[in-house]
């Protein structure tokens, strides 16, 4: 089947099948930032954002996403320009693999759009929907603490970066 | 690990230790270069909590891991692999006519297979010739657990695969399973393996008994101290039995390859592996393919923990590409991970002590079995690091003995895991210290006190297994004193605050920690360094950057040396093809081993830099130095910046050479790095349900090279080894077939439900590293559960000795 959605600003067209999952097909697409850790929405790892929601992409089949937004970790800065939220990440050491960043960064600014302000309670009750396997979580906590200060208003209220389009084709994936 | 030896296997107890060695062997002052020790105020990039290199790709998600290069081959098919859905049995019959037929199914193998070897194989990846027997084939006519690869199919896309796979009739002879070691390792159990068809067979290996190999030693006398303690009112015997399941390693990044030919020809292997060296080695090996054919590239890895120091999928991979002749992608599934990857290996111990009434240890004793499951990687070694990672926190006791069986069931494949064995060791010898002090009622920090290392012991337990002899070491190195001190104020010991209700109690309860840099003896690192024109460095070595942050720890050592920023020193992922050798990332040992072949490495190229930059400044070399990116005059105080002299070095006048700088660094050495672990926990005592409030562990890791990265080190090891404590360990029915196979049935922590974390690092300097440096990756895996089980016992007066720690078992025990 045809499908048409927005990812990261940019309106595309894939073929899919109904019940595919999302994850797969952004993945087979070039978006690659989402990464696949289990594909039952266990561990997080393809976290994104959907229509301004929170989401893990391998739960969603594609007939339920036809015309929705979909933002990816791409849709945040670049490694020159990078968003609070990821510049928060570096700057508290709060990664090693990095398998589960891009997610868990999705996560942070989810909370962070609803909840500028949180406390680690509310920021251990958040991110529990994700997993990290390297860092013993507490830098991760530090960080999402630190980007919660570093949040301008405008970002915090969900306004977005410039959209940025992907290209990179991938046909195996 | 105490290293069994090279070549045909030998036995390693044939050898007792005559004497006390001599002392000069072991010299406690080290020879260090005269820049190797620095004050923190001299320290120019170390120490420094420099930016991880590839901080800024991985959060904007451009890191690229080895699926991520997937679209760099477009004619790229998708591997699935058939596993035995039977525990223990002969493959009679494989049907794979249906699959071969389906539109874009391109080769369907089975063990049949022309392009399949059948030559006996070790998953381990360890160095030449593995310390783990030849047990397997790439694909397996006789199953010895469900999981074990049958068959393999490449398609056009994994859908196609999956659809192939279910097409494929296999017909099975099915044989009774055994699924514990204490029945398998006797002479009527079924058995595994036939001694016939294994090759390169481990010491004390008995295959009629399932075992795979067996190993003792013994420091002292401990019959002799057993004897003396019944003579003897002032001496207590203690002896207690521990129990630790199966971990998973959780890897974030299932293991995945991809195989392919390149433009000339030569076998490239992209592959989530620790140790891509030992990897094109033994894919050379078992395809027959000249070493010089075979490239292995490692990317961005998602994690490895041990789990990636193993030829898991690549021979699987490598067997479909190159019967479709295509790129073959294969990844694993998160399913095939929890039963079909490798564990942290299942093992039960027996301790028993002997301890003076005023707490001086005579004597130790542990007896470990543990479960090898179907095949042997990594089954001597990890068993041996039981007790020789674990008893050098007592180095001075007169009487050890340590006595290993690794041992077959039919069960998943135990390998290398972040601790490898020392986890399994601490729980059984730091808690056993934890009832000692019950025993004779003396303050178990006190007992520990008393009788644990201290700098300038000579250690003999690492060796135990063979009587001492060849593994004894100095240590130069030790900051257990303090690592204490600092660990029980964070935690608050002696200083707790008891619950108002009167049914929940409080305590503390901690542990001690060792483990080691590298395996003494049987390390290889290598770096090269290069200078461009405009004064950065290229920085090739073998380190493998699994994730802790290798890379970054690498380009500080060098650009300590080199007196240039970090970020000036671009250090290129391990590449066979491009990096110099190393034996990979494990046994803590990148730090120390890769890390000081960097430094001499850099100080090569610095010579070149001196020896130009004075050239430039028509000045004697002995008058330059380098400093802040200039080769510097320090009479005048003239000088010239690093860029020059790259500009000059390359297109001057004068004799034009490539700076650049390489060695080697290989050491009999491995020193081990100290830890205190602290747990602070509360029991209700009428459920047995706990909370742990709060974990700390103080490191002395030497110098630590970037204090925010070693804090991470030690932060998500505490986090492995909580997890090892309350929530890990893999389940299966009656017939061998696995009930785990998901992040969350396994229960594995997270933000919601882990207790805080807080890391100490106690700097210390160990002569024989760089910088001072020993290692940090696998110390702080070890001690969450004994510390754990102790501040139960103080907590509730209730001993828990077997792995999870549950509500349950404390339940039960507060009603006996």
């Amino acid at each position: 089947m045809e499908f048409t959605l927005q990812v990261n600003g940019a309106q595309i067209s894939v073929t899919a099948e109904a019940e595919e999952p999302l994850l797969d097909v952004l993945r087979r697409n070039g978006y690659t930032g989402p990464k696949r850790g289990c594909r039952s929405g266990s561990c997080g790892f393809c976290t994104v954002s959907i229509d301004g929601e929170v989401e893990k992409a391998c739960l969603r089949p594609m007939e339920t996403v036809a015309g929705s937004e979909v933002e990816t970790i791409s849709a945040l800065g670049t490694q020159s320009d990078l968003h609070p939220v990821q510049e928060a990440f570096v700057d508290n050491s709060a990664l090693q693999c990095g398998f589960c960043i891009p997610g868990m960064i999705m996560r942070t600014k989810g909370l962070l759009e609803s909840n500028p302000d949180p406390d680690r309670e509310e920021i251990r009750e958040e991110l529990s929907e994700n997993l990290c396997r390297c860092t013993g979580y507490e830098k991760i906590i530090d960080a999402v603490e630190d980007a919660a200060a570093r949040m301008p208003a405008e970002v915090a209220d969900g306004g977005l970066p410039e959209p940025t389009t992907e290209t990179e084709p991938i046909s195996n994936e | 690990m105490s290293k069994p030896q090279s070549g045909e296997q030998e036995s390693q107890l044939d050898e007792s230790s005559e004497s006390e060695p001599e002392t000069e062997e072991h010299p406690f002052h080290w020879p260090e270069s005269a820049d190797n020790r620095k004050s923190l105020t001299d320290r120019f990039a170390i120490s420094e909590s420099a930016e991880k290199d590839d901080a800024r790709k991985i959060v904007t998600g451009d890191a690229k891991y080895t699926s991520d290069y997937a679209s760099n081959f477009p004619n790229l098919l998708e591997g699935k692999v058939l596993r035995s859905e039977i525990a223990h049995g002969y493959v009679t019959n494989i049907d794979t006519s249906r699959a071969e037929q389906m539109d874009g199914v391109h080769t369907v193998l089975t063990p049949w297979s022309e392009s399949v070897p059948e030559k006996p194989y070790t998953s381990a990846g360890q160095s030449y010739m593995e310390p783990s027997p030849y047990d397997m084939r790439v694909l397996r006519k006789k199953v010895r657990y469900v999981g074990d690869p049958i068959a393999a199919v490449a398609a056009t896309d994994g859908r196609t695969a999956i659809q192939a796979m279910r097409e494929i009739d296999v017909e099975y002879e099915q044989l009774d399973p055994v699924l514990d070691p204490e029945t398998a390792r006797s002479t009527a159990a079924p058995q595994v393996h036939d001694s016939e068809t294994v090759e390169n067979k481990l010491p004390g290996h008995d295959y009629e008994r399932n075992v795979e190999a067996h190993a003792e030693g013994e420091i002292g006398d401990v019959s002799a101290a057993y004897e003396e303690a019944e003579a003897r009112e002032d001496w207590t015997v203690v002896e207690s039995d521990w129990e630790m399941p199966y971990q998973s390693h959780l890897v974030p990044e299932p293991h995945t390859t991809i195989s392919r030919r390149d433009e000339d020809d030569r076998l490239h292997v992209i592959t989530s592996t620790q140790v891509p060296y030992h990897t094109r080695r033994q894919l050379a090996h078992l395809f027959d393919v000249p070493i010089r054919d075979i490239r292995v590239s490692k990317p961005r890895i998602g994690a490895g923990f041990g789990a990636k120091q193993s030829l898991l999928i690549e021979p699987i991979a490598v067997a479909l590409s190159e019967a479709v002749g295509r790129p073959v992608k294969l990844q694993t599934t998160r399913r095939e991970q929890f039963f079909a990857g490798r564990f942290r290996r299942p093992m039960s111990i027996s301790m028993k002590s002997v301890v003076t009434d005023d707490g001086a240890l005579k004597a130790l004793d542990m007896e470990t079995l543990s479960n090898s499951g179907a095949y042997g990687p990594h089954g001597l070694t990890v068993t041996g690091c039981a007790g020789t990672k674990p008893l050098p926190l007592y180095p001075n006791t007169p009487n050890m003995r340590f006595e290993m069986d690794a041992v077959h069931t039919n069960l998943p494949v135990p390998g290398a895991m972040r601790g490898y064995g020392a986890p399994q060791g601490h729980f059984a010898v730091e808690g056993h210290i934890g009832e000692v002090a019950d025993a004779i009622d003396m303050d178990p920090i006190e007992l520990r006190r008393k009788n644990m290392v201290e700098n300038g012991d000579l250690d003999e337990a690492s060796g135990i297994t063979s009587g001492g002899e060849g593994h004894v070491r100095r240590i130069r190195s030790c900051g257990l004193e303090d690592c204490i001190d600092r660990g029980k104020d964070a935690i608050g010991w002696g200083d707790l605050k008891q619950p108002d209700a009167e049914h929940e109690h409080r305590a503390v309860g901690m542990a001690l920690s060792a483990q080691g840099s590298g395996v003494a003896g049987d390390e290889l690192g290598a770096a090269h360094i290069k200078m461009n024109e405009d004064g950065s460095f290229i920085l090739q070595t073998g380190a493998v950057d699994t994730g802790p942050g290798a890379d970054t720890a690498m380009s500080q050592i060098a650009s300590e040396v080199l007196k240039v920023d970090p970020a000036d020193i671009v250090v290129q992922p391990s590449d066979t093809d491009i990096s110099p050798f190393d034996y990979g990332a494990y046994a803590s040992s990148t730090t120390y081993v890769t890390g000081h072949a960097v430094k001499k490495a850099a100080a090569d190229a610095a010579d070149s830099i001196r020896r130009i930059g004075a050239r430039m400044l028509e000045i004697p070399e002995a008058r330059v130095e380098l400093d802040g990116g200039s080769v510097v005059d320090t009479e005048s105080a003239n000088s010239v910046s690093i860029e020059a002299v790259g500009y000059e070095s390359i297109y001057g006048e004068a004799n034009r050479e490539q700076i650049m700088g390489q060695a080697s660094h290989s050491t009999d050495q491995s020193p081990p790095p100290y830890g205190a672990q602290f747990a602070d926990v509360t029991v209700d005592d009428s459920t047995g349900e706990f909370t742990v409030n709060k974990l700390v562990f103080a490191v002395d890791c030497g110098t630590a090279i970037n204090p925010k990265l070693a804090e991470g080190q030690v932060e998500g090891a505490m986090h492995m080894s909580y997890e090892y404590a309350v929530s890990g360990g893999l389940e299966f029915d009656e017939q061998g077939r696995p009930l785990t196979t998901d992040f969350r049935e396994y229960g594995m922590p997270t933000t919601a439900d882990q207790p805080p974390l807080e890391s100490i690092l106690v700097e210390t300097h160990e002569p024989t590293g760089p910088f001072g440096a020993k290692s940090v990756g696998e110390v702080p895996t070890n001690a969450v559960p004994p510390a754990l089980s102790n501040a139960i016992d103080r907590a509730v007066d209730v001993r828990i000795r077997d792995l999870p720690i549950t509500a349950e078992k404390i339940a039960a025990k507060l009603n006996e």
